[in-house]
């Protein structure tokens, strides 16, 4: 019970550690939404991102420049019709970044589930000492 | 979120492109050239003069699809480059059509002009092959399963002219019904476009 007990704690922190270890950068729901909706085309401009994603303008500008500023997307800016237009590009590193996030996700989340299970039934032998 | 998961998003990305109604107004275009000439050749013009009567129509209302499009829905929509995949399966689109349509065109050529098998029901199977043919390749290539609908709405709408035809005894129920059908199609992309309006609105820097 006790080696089962450990075994669990230990499981418990190793998956901890690696959630501390997650690209904080991609992790945020914003920034994540717009790597998202990038990583589906080849490029797009700002208006493309803010239907898909929802964000206001200000929120949309300020991750951007987070990633861009990470170097995860490029941004080009340009003159339409006498009217700025703003080109945005995933870049390998960015793509990369999604990836290993996206990949270490499914792998958390694989551990995660019989952890919880695990958890819950050592949790619940606990209360009923 | 897995790879599965990433198809989908990309699919509802390039839909979304698609739901402003333009779809829905070429056919209901491309049905008004069935129509008006049919219906014209019925009143006495000849068939070359019917279809350039038509002509004018169909590019008017070309050219304002093309206005909408530039003026009302790329501004609203943005602009995107989609990944090689969907740019290969979307010249794939273009081939099946072209390659359909010559078919159609040369079995259609064969059936009107040899005399005996002008009056055999054959030759109306192009009138609904080629419709259900390049609607379906548009609904595979497209991803977008109403295309198989307006496929089958298209083509049916030939023989139930000509069923119509039999049973109300007058010479203009087969334009009428193709017409009918056009107008349709041309008020589901007023429709759609009207829904777009509402859910997109231009943004303001």
């Amino acid at each position: 019970m006790k080696e089962l007990e450990n075994q669990g704690k230990k499981q418990t922190t190793d998956s901890l550690s690696e959630i501390m270890n997650i690209d904080r950068l991609v992790h945020s729901p914003a920034r994540l939404s717009i790597l998202t909706y990038l990583s589906v085309v080849e490029e797009g401009d700002a208006v493309y991102l803010l239907n898909q994603t929802g964000l206001t303008w200000g929120n949309l500008s300020a991750n951007v420049t987070r990633l861009k500023e990470a170097g995860y997307i490029e941004v080009v800016k340009e003159f339409k019709d006498k009217k700025p237009h703003t080109l945005l590009k995933l870049t390998g590193k960015g793509r990369k970044a999604f990836q290993g996030y996206q990949n270490k996700m499914k792998e958390l989340l694989d551990i995660k589930e019989p952890i919880s299970r695990e958890g819950r039934r050592i949790s619940r032998l606990n209360r009923m000492k | 979120m897995d790879t599965s998961n990433q198809k989908e998003i990309e699919r509802r990305v390039f839909t979304s492109f698609f739901q402003a109604g333009f779809i829905e107004a070429f056919t209901g275009i491309f049905l008004l050239q069935l129509g008006f000439p049919a219906l014209f050749s019925r009143s006495g013009f000849g068939d070359w003069e019917s279809a350039l009567l038509t002509l004018p129509i169909a590019l008017i209302l070309l050219f304002v699809v093309f206005l909408v499009r530039r003026f009302v829905v790329t501004p609203r929509l943005g602009k995107v480059k989609f990944l090689p995949e969907r740019r290969r399966k979307l010249s794939k689109l273009i081939i099946v059509p072209i390659l359909t349509l010559i078919a159609g065109a040369i079995v259609g050529y064969i059936f009107t002009e040899n005399a005996s098998l002008r009056h055999i029901f054959i030759g109306q199977i192009p009138f609904i092959l080629i419709p259900i043919i390049v609607f379906g390749a548009a609904a595979y290539f497209l991803d977008m399963k109403r295309l198989y609908v307006y496929g089958a709405i298209v083509g049916l709408v030939f023989p139930l002219g000509k069923y119509l035809e039999t049973v109300i005894v007058s010479r203009n129920t087969l334009p009428a019904t193709i017409l009918f059908t056009a107008f349709v199609f041309l008020g589901m992309a007023t429709v759609f476009l009207v829904a777009f309006l509402r859910k997109y609105h231009e943004p303001r820097v």
